[in-house]
């Protein structure tokens, strides 16, 4: 490791400094990955599979999260129940896996295409006419009722009771493994997937539009923007990425069932709060809130649902009440405004 | 489907329409004055039979007579909630607003499992078997009080709004903000009372519900999303669309339960959400390309 004492070095520091912290958005990535690398190597410390199974779960959340960003945090559309296409990813792979043996790792991809599918008729129904986004929101909400009600009635995919994995012997073929480490080094490489994913996005003409539209979806209409088009590309691709994480969640914890999917409290858990939490729109805000998230989750799960059920609807409730009312940016907000802090002064002494 | 059975589908249709008339007007006030929806609107529905429930169980008052004590509390919290939450965020983005209201509702229906249970209750009043018969026709006693009650509840409003001063005033917020602060309506104040009146006829709905109804803190939810259906369907903001709206989507799922089954005919509902939203965006009331 070499130090940056020698000042000849410091122009090459100067360069990597600006290359990972140049910018704002520059710094979320850098630190994005600076958690996902955090998060590979923390088997190294942590022994216990039961903190794996957290950290695993929360990059999990963060992966949503971001799918869930891209619609609602860069596009302002409020796809509330995004979780149906969650379940729909979910459903997907595991009854391709359990009624017809294929495998999960083309499963998954097939939950995100269902997903994807699933979201683009929705978008289409909902967007064509320029509905007011409250309408969205309610559809959302209802369809999440009605597919509630649908898959408790269909028995195909195992009515109320759910579908459950076949427990069986090891198997990289069914994403079936003995050990926890592979599915922690799954979701993270998903993770790290969705964040380059978004930044990628984000970067692009397309995500520019997305921020119009979130903006002022008439102004941006007015110059020129399609805007239907870009809103159904924006629920299609938050809904691939949704199902995509359906997908893996269903293999993770071996079930579904309706009533424990589609459902608002779970919702608001597993979609909802990380990137609310952490800062809606911004680029690290999925990751930084399900590191808070999800670990809240689990004790709360641990040590309180035990003693009372619906603690876990009132700390969420009361997650989603507080950040709109006192921290509206989350906490990449906080840390947005340490970095502007830390960065006048440099501009201040170039003056 | 004899004639008979016909028109006992209706009945019972029209039964349910009354409830959910008195929810979706709830919801279409609050919309039209404030121009935010609701998303914790069914959690006051469930507190009002939660209210019910308990001031029979612990003193014995039948649920009839528990209906001001739900509208006093409730419109309180109701009050409380606009005052301290909703107002802070009229002028925010709307998903601002979405999501404090869908974090309101998932904090009340935690605080009502934390307090009542999980598990399903149901309260039995000594006349919730009795029956009248008309025209061939069965009509269960607490039924017929609630659809009784709730178009009583609905043209009191309706009547409240029409001609009282402070129902102009509420009428005219609707109409436009400025111009009711320019004429002198305290505004602020008026969207505290809109709020307050509009969950605590909910919570009443759910006081007529309560005899002899499966209760479980999560109930709510439905009621919200039948609530959308209606206001949707009847134009938002719209007090008449929203009465007939209630007893349309009443009467649907009667005849939808009796074909498809009753635990399915929420997919009618939605049905009639999606060709709304295909068809006639603004609802039956809406002039078009609003």
């Amino acid at each position: 490791m070499t130090t940056v004492t020698s000042s000849r070095e410091l122009p090459m520091y100067n360069r990597v400094v600006r290359r990972l912290f140049g910018s704002w958005d520059q710094t979320q990535l850098t630190f994005s990955f600076g958690l996902v690398l955090l998060m590979a190597i923390s088997p190294l410390i942590i022994r216990s599979p039961y903190y794996i199974g957290v950290i695993i779960l929360a990059s999990l959340y963060a992966f949503i999260g971001i799918s869930w960003n891209i619609v609602a945090g860069f596009t302002g559309q409020l796809l509330i129940a995004h979780i149906i296409f969650l379940g729909l990813g979910g459903y997907t792979t595991i009854v391709l896996l359990n009624n017809f043996g294929i495998s999960p790792w083309f499963g998954i991809l097939m939950g995100g295409v269902i997903a994807a599918i699933a979201g683009g008729i929705v978008a289409l129904i909902t967007l064509r006419y320029g509905l007011k986004l409250d309408y969205f929101a309610l559809f959302t909400i209802a369809l999440l009722v009605a597919m509630r009600t649908l898959f408790l009635k269909w028995e195909f995919v195992g009515g109320a009771v759910g579908m459950y994995l076949r427990l069986e012997t090891p198997s990289v073929a069914k994403m079936i493994f003995a050990s926890k480490l592979p599915y922690l080094y799954i979701s993270l490489i998903l993770l790290a997937a969705g964040v380059i994913i978004q930044y990628l996005i984000y970067r692009s003409k397309m995500g520019k539009y997305f921020i119009a539209i979130r903006e002022d979806e008439a102004a941006a209409a007015a110059l020129g923007v399609n805007t239907t088009l870009y809103k159904t590309l924006a629920v299609m691709i938050g809904t691939a990425l949704a199902g995509v994480g359906g997908g893996f969640y269903v293999i993770y914890v071996t079930y579904i069932d309706p009533t424990g999917i589609y459902n608002l409290g779970v919702n608001a858990e597993i979609v909802m709060a990380s990137p609310i939490i952490g800062g809606l729109g911004s680029l690290i805000g999925p990751l930084l809130g399900a590191l808070v998230n999800k670990p809240i989750a689990e004790i709360i799960r641990a040590n309180l649902a035990e003693a009372r059920s619906g603690i876990t609807l009132i700390v969420y409730g009361l997650f989603l009440i507080a950040s709109i009312m006192f921290m509206p940016r989350g906490l990449a907000g906080l840390i947005h405004n340490v970095y502007d802090r830390l960065r006048t002064p440099t501009h201040q002494e170039e003056l | 489907m004899s004639p008979e059975i016909f028109f006992q589908t209706l009945i019972n249709g029209l039964f349910t329409g009354g409830i959910y008339a008195l929810v979706s007007i709830g919801l279409t006030l609050i919309y039209g004055v404030m121009v935010i929806v609701n998303f914790a609107h069914g959690e006051f529905l469930t507190l009002g039979i939660y209210i019910a429930y308990w001031a029979f169980t612990l003193l014995g008052l039948d649920p009839y007579l528990s209906i001001p004590v739900a509208i006093i509390l409730v419109g309180l919290l109701g009050a409380m909630i606009q005052r301290g939450l909703v107002q802070q965020v009229l002028d925010a983005h709307p998903l601002n607003q979405i999501i404090l209201l869908v974090g309101v509702s998932t904090l009340l229906m935690g605080l009502m499992q934390f307090f009542f249970g999980a598990e399903p209750k149901t309260m039995h009043v000594s006349y919730e078997t009795e029956v009248i018969k008309l025209f061939g026709l069965r009509m269960a006693i607490p039924r017929l009080i609630a659809f009784l009650a709730s178009m009583f509840v609905s043209v009191g409003l309706y009547g409240f709004l029409k001609y009282t001063r402070l129902g102009k005033a509420i009428r005219a917020v609707s109409q436009s903000r400025q111009a009711a602060k320019l004429v002198g309506v305290n505004v602020n104040y008026i969207y505290m009372l809109t709020f307050a009146i509009g969950t605590a006829i909910t919570a009443v709905a759910g006081v007529l519900l309560s005899p002899n109804h499966r209760m479980i803190p999560t109930m709510g939810q439905t009621y919200s999303v039948i609530a959308f259906v209606v206001v949707v369907l009847g134009t938002m903001g719209n007090f008449m669309g929203a009465f007939l709206g209630g007893l349309i989507i009443g009467v649907v799922e009667a005849y939808a339960g009796f074909y498809l089954g009753g635990d399915v005919k929420i997919i009618a509902s939605m049905m009639i959400f999606i060709l709304i939203l295909l068809f006639k965006p603004s609802g039956l009331f809406g002039r078009q390309g609003t």
